[in-house]
């Protein structure tokens, strides 16, 4: 977490600092040499995609038109800007992405506290709420949407009918959104919790136990002593879940498939590609995101990190 | 009493949590007519293997289920090795450009997937065109894309580790007479290893997860296709087989729940240890 301190801060933290170097010199070519194999594989299979896809985004390109490929200049940005499906599942993927990350985390925080205590049975509490974290997002996305949304025989439902109320309404057409929020808040807050509960975990006794014989209320050694110790935690789980949902697309595509105002981008872009073949706009889209997501995580880890500068 | 009080109200949370799983699994088990049964109830009286026969030779499931553990395992051995090497290099070495290259790993994870789907269905295409094993429809371009992915998170999570390795003990080591080489794989390697798990599991859930690229890579070879598209088979616009589904996810849920099982301990330090980095 040194490197996004460091960038979020400015400044370079202690332990980014390079280490003393050894007694013996190594010559040049040996000290780098054990990182080729990962950037030689990231340039060629992330890097230089990229690049093209910048280039594409500017090109006139439909498959099923190839005599009609050439240089389009901006057209395409302009179409994903001024295209309604576009510009709203630029929408969806930003309340989508932002509402699961803060649930999942609040919902997390909530659970790693509870589990930090020790009580009998934990081990097995803990397994059974990770437990959602390991189903495949596929079969995830069919268990909710089939077993508990279904409106003739899902779970939900059935409780309904069972606690005596006869409405029995039809979870996914009424609110999609929240359907596919409240699935992946399922998949997520175990995710949050483990790395919460890593720093929970790895927070000193002693400081806590001085403070309570100070006369520190819980609340008080929660503010000022664990929450400001968990706090780069809780950037990791931001920044970690924020890059995996901006991409989901299994949860999309199985519970909704798209439709009723869900599309989120990674969607759309699939659909634009694979569908509509229309490749110039669908890498226009995916350089949109990438920009997108970069100015997003730089602002709020600048933001988050400021918080806590005042606060402490 | 106030300890009870907590102890009662986790113990229901988590019930809750892991409520679906419990049905998935029941589902599986249950025959047909109970499964679409308006009352649904929370146990069957008559279990059955009739979803499981029907997942494993209808569906093929048994070659998907192989392609899907080929691919992850390839991944998380790669993954393993080529990340290792990459943060010793960031650790223990100062050369130019290391902080831009930290940096860099990290806008490479930003990267979100659907922004190189368009290109890296090109690049796995012309791959093909000269080795056919990493092109379109073979299980080798999803091992790439699925290493490419999960690399930059391994290399940076592993920094912690390596980091926490005294200078000391590699001097110590050279002093002794131990090569580069030894002291990387017989000193350094095990040392580590609690990082490592905690870096395979995540790439082993990434490749064992992936529908995007199952999806769009594996077009036509219906016999490389891996487990999260073999889910959709028994998904049909008119008639969906409930029993089958359920007892795929099951199947599907077996190899991770037992990998996670396996590192379980070392998985909360292992995260510890990546944000002390």
């Amino acid at each position: 977490m040194a490197v996004l301190d460091s960038i979020s801060t400015g400044k370079r933290s202690v332990a980014d600092r390079p280490p003393p170097v050894p007694r013996k010199r190594y010559p040049k070519w040996a000290t780098r040499a054990p990182l080729l194999p990962a950037l030689i594989f990231l340039i060629i299979v992330t890097q230089l995609p990229f690049v093209a896809t910048l280039v594409i985004s500017f090109m006139k390109w439909n498959s099923l038109d190839p005599a009609g490929r050439g240089f389009a200049g901006i057209d395409n940005y302009v179409n994903v800007f001024t295209d309604p499906d576009l510009r709203s599942s630029v929408v969806n993927t930003i309340v989508l992405t932002a509402s699961v990350v803060l649930i999942s985390l609040l919902l997390g925080l909530g659970l790693a506290l509870l589990l930090d205590k020790k009580f009998a049975g934990r081990g097995f509490v803990r397994t059974m709420l990770i437990a959602p974290f390991l189903v495949v997002p596929v079969a995830s996305a069919l268990i909710w949407k089939h077993v508990l949304y279904n409106p003739e025989y899902g779970l939900f439902n059935g409780v309904l009918n069972w606690l005596g109320f006869d409405a029995q309404p039809d979870w996914i057409s009424t609110m999609p959104m929240t359907a596919v929020v409240a699935s992946l808040v399922w998949q997520w807050t175990p995710f949050m919790m483990l790395i919460l509960l890593a720093g929970l975990q790895s927070k000193p006794v002693e400081p806590v136990e001085a403070a309570r014989i100070d006369g520190a209320s819980p609340f008080q050694v929660f503010r000022y002593l664990t929450f400001p110790h968990l706090r780069q935690y809780l950037e990791l789980g931001g920044l970690l879940g924020s890059i995996y949902i901006v991409q989901n697309f299994d949860a999309v595509f199985t519970i909704t498939s798209g439709g009723l105002g869900t599309a989120n981008l990674p969607y759309m872009i699939y659909q634009t590609f694979y569908q509509a073949h229309e490749y110039g706009e669908a890498s226009a889209a995916g350089v949109i995101v990438v920009a997108g997501s970069i100015v997003i995580a730089t602002f709020a880890l600048r933001v988050v990190s400021s918080l806590f500068k005042e606060a402490k | 009493m106030k300890r009870r009080l907590t102890e009662g109200f986790v113990l229901i949370i988590a019930a809750v949590v892991a409520f679906p799983l419990f049905w998935m699994v029941l589902s599986a088990f249950k025959p047909e007519d109970e499964i679409i049964s308006a009352d649904p109830v929370p146990w069957t009286t008559r279990p059955t293997l009739d979803s499981f026969t029907r997942a494993l030779t209808v569906a093929n499931f048994g070659r998907y289920f192989l392609n899907s553990v080929i691919v992850a395992l390839v991944v998380v051995v790669l993954s393993i090795l080529i990340s290792f090497l990459a943060a010793t290099a960031l650790t223990r070495f100062r050369f130019r450009s290391r902080t831009t290259l930290l940096i860099m790993l990290l806008v490479v994870q930003m990267v979100p997937v659907e922004a190189l789907t368009v290109p890296l269905f090109f690049l796995m295409r012309s791959v093909g065109d000269s080795v056919p094993a990493f092109g379109l429809n073979h299980l080798g371009s999803l091992v790439l894309v699925h290493l490419a992915f999960s690399l930059p998170f391994a290399i940076w999570m592993l920094r912690g580790f390596v980091a926490a390795v005294p200078v000391e003990l590699e001097e110590a080591a050279t002093l002794d007479g131990a090569s580069r080489f030894r002291f990387l794989w017989q000193v350094l390697f095990p040392l580590v290893a609690p990082g490592l798990v905690a870096t395979s599991v995540l790439s082993f859930i990434h490749a064992w997860n992936d529908f995007l690229f199952a999806k769009t890579f594996i077009i036509s070879a219906v016999e490389n296709q891996t487990l999260p598209l073999a889910l959709q088979v028994f998904v049909k616009p008119d008639q969906n087989d409930w029993g089958a589904i359920m007892a795929g996810s099951t199947l599907m849920t077996i190899p991770v729940l037992i990998f996670f099982m396996l590192v379980q301990r070392r998985l909360v330090s292992g995260l510890a240890g990546a944000v002390k980095g």
